[in-house]
């Protein structure tokens, strides 16, 4: 049996399972005859005690200032408040409210406080908020659930959702995966998962398979499933998975956490091209250095109307809270004819949809569209290191036209006296025109990226999906490396920071080549980071140098290639 | 009475852990310290209260304090606002 969810911290493991008691939260809302009031509160302040007591005890376990003890602690100090319980004293009290009921009361007030207010980070804490509110009300009826620590073999915890401070107390030692049937990729529970590199699964309704107590498990924290049971087949093949993942992973783990130093001393900033938060999230188990890449079309997916300014704002936020104060290289909606979103209407048909109106012609058009992901963007730029840049951009007028957008858009936020910031500006470099006008470009950008898959389909005017000629203009060509070459040289004598997102830095054996070429940073999948942060470790920037001299000489694809495969990086 | 203004600079605010550091120094003072933001008030020692006010990026302050140790303490907590990230 086979089910499904979200992978928040990949891996593979194999397990019994586990089924995490859950608390009883359940409550009592008939009217508290007054006799009973002193009562109640006595039994809401011994509550309170005994959970800051657990809370206590769980903290001598920990290592103190890690990032599990000042949570434990978080929830510690918001129990061990004076306020709080005159807060829940005095519900009972005036509404003659059960004690659970009353820590209901206060804590969803107090949730909802938070989530109103005017920051998605701080809004966000509201969850916490409410998992603690859970845990107060199953103490108060008496149901604690701490048999886990008696687990003695490798185990898969099954649970509706998991606390922090519930994360905190487990046998790590013998949990080797986490399913949940709530959560997301950014509740605190997936952050620890992913820190303490347990692969976990969120949203995954595991009910269907029924799971009991000691059923044998196995979770894909990379295709983000749980196999319940698995047959002699099915296991034979992820046993293989285990232990070639082990391999994998053991090879190049070494690499993750090391600069991207050549062995001469060069180094090169890698960044990693995410499409989506659950991409983000798993960043630091590839050892990007930040994004360089975030296509946000993928917003637009299943959406049924446009994402507003407020939840994209949230969404920039939270993506930038994720990567810890790294860059965030954003790039605006690249839609077209080519690619439907039903939320996006008035898309005329179009011929020759690539060669149509897409990427900034479409925002361009569309000012609503584009004004509320300026406005997003400059506001998110005021939390952190925000990198903008367009798509499909050839020639000054665009850059005219947006600029003046961006204007307006910022004379709006002050007026309505909204905090923002300037991100750094850049464009995509996709197509021939934009490397033959980029002179002109150049004095309004910080940065520009080059775009391969684009820059290959249009200056070979081949369309990269027609399979009959994927294989005769492949986009490590000498004309696209010129191009390449061209752009990087303008752009660097200018002064301006020179990237590459296509699919050619993804490819380990030509990272090298580009980072010999000059260029200052590289982003590729994530997946691909640790075999090119290796490739680049183990290699000398003058190799690197020497490769692409010889590469921008070749002049036929077949000399591209045997360099390649000749040098063996 | 004492009292001081400061500006939030940490990008994040004052979220759970900074806020939860915040009410443990606010713990040590013998007086209460009273943070206000936007119009809403909170004992820096409730970090329940704390919580609701929404001390975010860029947003301005004002503590104050009556009696025993009040210049101390507001001098302290400031102190926490302006550089706790």
């Amino acid at each position: 049996m086979e089910m499904k969810g979200i992978a928040v911290s990949s891996g593979i493991a194999q397990g019994k399972a586990v089924l995490f008691e859950p608390f009883d939260n359940s409550l009592d809302y008939r009217l508290l005859p007054l006799s009973s009031i002193p009562a109640e509160q006595a039994k809401a302040s011994r509550a309170v005690a005994q959970l800051c007591q657990q809370l206590r005890n769980s903290l001598l376990s920990l290592e103190a200032g890690s990032a599990n003890y000042q949570l434990v602690e978080a929830d510690l100090l918001l129990l061990d408040d004076a306020e709080l319980i005159s807060q829940l004293h005095r519900s009972i009290n005036t509404l003659q409210l059960s004690a659970g009921a009353a820590v209901q009361r206060v804590f969803y007030h107090q949730a909802s406080e938070m989530e109103a207010l005017d920051d998605p980070y701080l809004a966000r804490r509201a969850q916490d908020v409410l998992s603690l509110s859970k845990r107060l009300i199953a103490t108060i009826n008496g149901a604690g659930g701490e048999r886990l620590q008696q687990l003695q073999e490798d185990s898969i915890l099954l649970s509706e959702d998991l606390t922090p401070a519930e994360f905190a107390l487990l046998p790590l030692n013998h949990i080797k995966g986490i399913v949940l049937k709530t959560g997301g990729i950014t509740s605190h529970t997936a952050i620890l998962a992913r820190a303490a590199g347990i692969p976990a699964l969120l949203s995954c309704n595991f009910d269907a398979a029924a799971i009991s107590n000691g059923t044998e498990l196995f979770l894909d924290g990379y295709q983000g499933k749980l196999y319940a049971q698995p047959d002699a087949k099915e296991l034979a093949t992820l046993q293989k998975q285990l232990a070639d993942d082990q391999q994998r992973r053991n090879a190049l783990a070494r690499y993750r956490d090391i600069p991207c130093v050549t062995q001469d001393g060069h180094s090169l900033t890698l960044l990693a091209n995410v499409g989506n938060l659950n991409d983000i999230a798993r960043l630091p188990q590839s050892g990007a250095e930040g994004i360089g890449l975030f296509r946000t079309e993928f917003m637009l997916m299943d959406a049924v109307s446009m994402p507003d300014e407020k939840e994209q704002f949230s969404l920039y936020c939270e993506a930038l809270q994720l990567i810890k104060g790294k860059c965030l290289t954003i790039r605006t909606l690249d839609v077209g004819a080519d690619k439907e979103f039903s939320c996006i209407n008035q898309l005329l048909a179009e011929d020759n949809p690539a060669l149509g109106v897409r990427g900034l012609r479409y925002t361009l058009r569309h000012k609503d569209v584009l004004h509320t992901q300026l406005r997003a963007v400059l506001r998110a730029a005021a939390f952190g290191q925000v990198r903008l840049m367009f798509p499909m951009v050839c020639q000054p007028e665009e850059l005219d036209e947006l600029f003046a957008e961006i204007e307006i858009c910022r004379q709006q936020l002050l007026l309505e006296q909204k905090p923002f910031a300037e991100p750094e500006y850049g464009i995509v470099v996709e197509t021939p025109a934009a490397v033959v006008n980029l002179s002109t470009m150049l004095p309004r950008l910080s940065f520009v990226s080059i775009g391969t898959n684009d820059l290959a389909q249009y200056t070979l005017a081949a369309d990269r999906g027609n399979p009959q000629l994927t294989a005769s203009y492949p986009a490590f060509c000498p004309a696209v490396l010129q191009l390449i070459a061209q752009t990087l040289n303008t752009a660097k004598a200018a002064g301006v920071t020179t990237s590459l997102c296509g699919e050619l830095a993804s490819d380990p054996r030509i990272a090298p080549l580009l980072m010999g070429m000059g260029f200052d940073e590289l982003s590729a999948n994530a997946a691909a980071l640790p075999e090119i942060k290796a490739a680049i470790c183990e290699g000398k920037f003058s190799e690197f140098v020497e490769l692409a001299q010889k590469a921008l000489q070749c002049q036929r694809i077949s000399e591209l290639e045997s360099l390649l495969s000749g040098c063996q990086i | 009475m004492y009292e001081k203004t400061v500006t939030i600079t940490a990008p994040h605010g004052i979220h759970t852990r900074p806020a939860a550091l915040l009410v443990k120094e606010a713990k040590q003072f013998l007086c209460d310290v009273i943070v206000e933001c936007q119009g809403k008030q909170a004992s820096a020692k409730s970090l329940f209260k704390l919580q609701t006010l929404g001390l975010y990026h860029g947003s301005h302050v004002r503590i104050f304090a009556h009696g025993q140790q009040a210049e101390q303490a507001v001098d302290r907590i400031a102190e926490l606002l302006m550089t706790l990230s």
